[in-house]
């Protein structure tokens, strides 16, 4: 007889009932059957008394909630724990100190790599040894040792270069007036170190000259050791050391006549239009004043030959167009103007052009 | 009588094809360890491993002695709702 054929609805709910029964009873059953195996299994295999604790025992181990101990219930010390021992001088620092002591410790930090490659470079050059230890040495602003070191941390702050970029302030006007204090030297920087050229290579020349500024001083002959953004030598003086140190083929930088002219106010912009002012005599500028002597710095500064702009120029005008070619309108032109005094500029080679061969 | 027989045995055979019996089981399971039975019976068996001894004991001297005690611990709720479920399946399949 088929599943198919048969039908409940001839059952009453008696005999439904008991179906259901049977059925839940063979569910409890596998329930039980399924724990005495598993049951049985943990007893053969030895881990069913596992979980057995008596309770005598079990008050050994409670949590202790007291003051002035840990959970275990042991006294801690509070210090102990915020001091640790550097791995490579075996020195106990305090736990906020530890990590700038590793960078210092181990060299591996950004400022210690720098020292790092400074001692390398002065290594060489064995007369001015001790002058770049003392220099150098990081161990005399090393506050690693001392727990007191973020009390000399605030006292340092303090006493940063006030002549550092950072803190020079903007000129201020009044009524259209430039301050009498106008700072003439903006860049005055006390930098004493500095690389010995005379005892590097040829290689070691290059690798440095691509990462320093390398204009080499009059008086301690000695390589500039900041970036090739360093403010206190311009790009012509860098220019130079490259082609007198490497040769030719060592133009990297960028031409500083090239550079584009801003349109914002400088400090030497101010002296020029002082001093012009002195010569004159006179306050009153026209606009046309200003455009002529535009035209004759343009004109000053432009190496290829042009044809001349027919401009009206007063005696006005023909001054301004004098004191125009004093410099550029860049902050360091007072300054790439004296260079170019001192030092004749060499011949760069004309760069070759896409154009030339449809000349 | 016969027929009676035949017609549980189909009606087993119902339940284990439509997968019906593993999910009663299932639901029987997690009922009786949320009740605390499975406590309850472990229990019962340590006292009957000591009584027989840890050696010496068997799954039959488990299951004769823990069953009947198994059977009556089941909670009235977890047995409600087992029977509700079971009842409601066999009225979906009132025709086989």
């Amino acid at each position: 007889m088929k599943m198919e054929n048969m039908s409940l609805s001839g059952l009453d709910n008696t005999k439904l009932e008991a179906l259901a029964q049977d059925i839940y009873s063979d569910l409890v059953e596998d329930a039980c059957l399924g724990l005495c195996f598993e049951v049985h299994r943990a007893v053969k295999q030895g881990y069913f008394f596992l979980d057995d604790t008596d309770q005598e025992s079990m008050k050994d181990f409670e949590i202790v909630d007291q003051p002035g101990v840990d959970i275990f219930g042991q006294v801690y010390n509070q210090w102990k724990n915020k001091e640790c021992v550097c791995p490579n001088c075996n020195r106990s620092i305090a736990a906020s100190r530890f990590a700038p002591h590793l960078e210092k410790c181990l060299g591996m930090g950004r400022n210690s790599s720098r020292i790092a490659n400074r001692r390398i470079a002065s290594s060489n050059n064995t007369n001015n040894k001790s002058e770049s230890d003392q220099e150098d040495n990081d161990d005399v602003n090393d506050n690693d040792w001392s727990y007191g070191s973020e009390k000399k941390a605030k006292k340092r702050k303090s006493d940063k270069n006030p002549n550092s970029p950072r803190r020079s302030k903007s000129l201020k006007h009044k009524n259209g007036e430039l301050s009498s204090s106008v700072n003439t030297d903006p860049y005055k920087y006390n930098y004493n170190t500095g690389i010995n050229y005379e005892t590097l290579g040829p290689d070691e020349l290059r690798s440095l000259l691509t990462t320093q500024c390398g204009v080499i001083s009059e008086h301690t002959k000695k390589m500039c050791t900041r970036s090739q953004r360093c403010p206190q030598h311009t790009d012509q003086q860098r220019r130079a050391v490259r082609v007198f140190l490497l040769g030719l083929s060592a133009t990297s930088l960028p031409d500083s006549n090239t550079a584009v002219e801003s349109d914002g106010y400088d400090a030497s912009d101010g002296q020029v239009l002082m001093s012009r002012l002195q010569w004159d005599g006179s306050s009153d500028i026209s606009p046309s004043d200003s455009a002529s002597s535009k035209a004759s710095t343009n004109n000053s500064d432009s190496k290829k030959p042009k044809k001349k702009k027919k401009t009206s120029l007063n005696s006005t005008g023909g001054g301004g167009g004098g004191s125009g070619s004093v410099g550029g309108s860049s902050s360091q032109g007072c300054l790439a103007g004296q260079a170019n005094r001192k030092k004749p500029k060499l011949p760069v080679p004309p760069a070759p052009s896409i154009y030339d061969n449809l000349n | 009588m016969n027929k009676d027989s035949q017609m549980r045995a189909a009606i087993n055979q119902k339940l284990i094809e439509m997968g019906e019996r593993e999910r009663l089981k299932e639901l029987l399971r997690a009922k009786l360890v949320e009740c605390g039975w499975k406590d309850q019976m472990k229990a019962q068996c340590k006292d009957v491993i000591r009584e027989k001894g840890l050696e010496h004991v068997t799954v039959e001297d488990l299951v004769v002695e823990i069953t009947p005690k198994g059977r009556a611990l089941v909670p009235d709720s977890v047995k409600k709702e087992l029977l509700q479920r079971i009842r409601a399946f066999l009225a979906q399949h009132s025709t086989l």
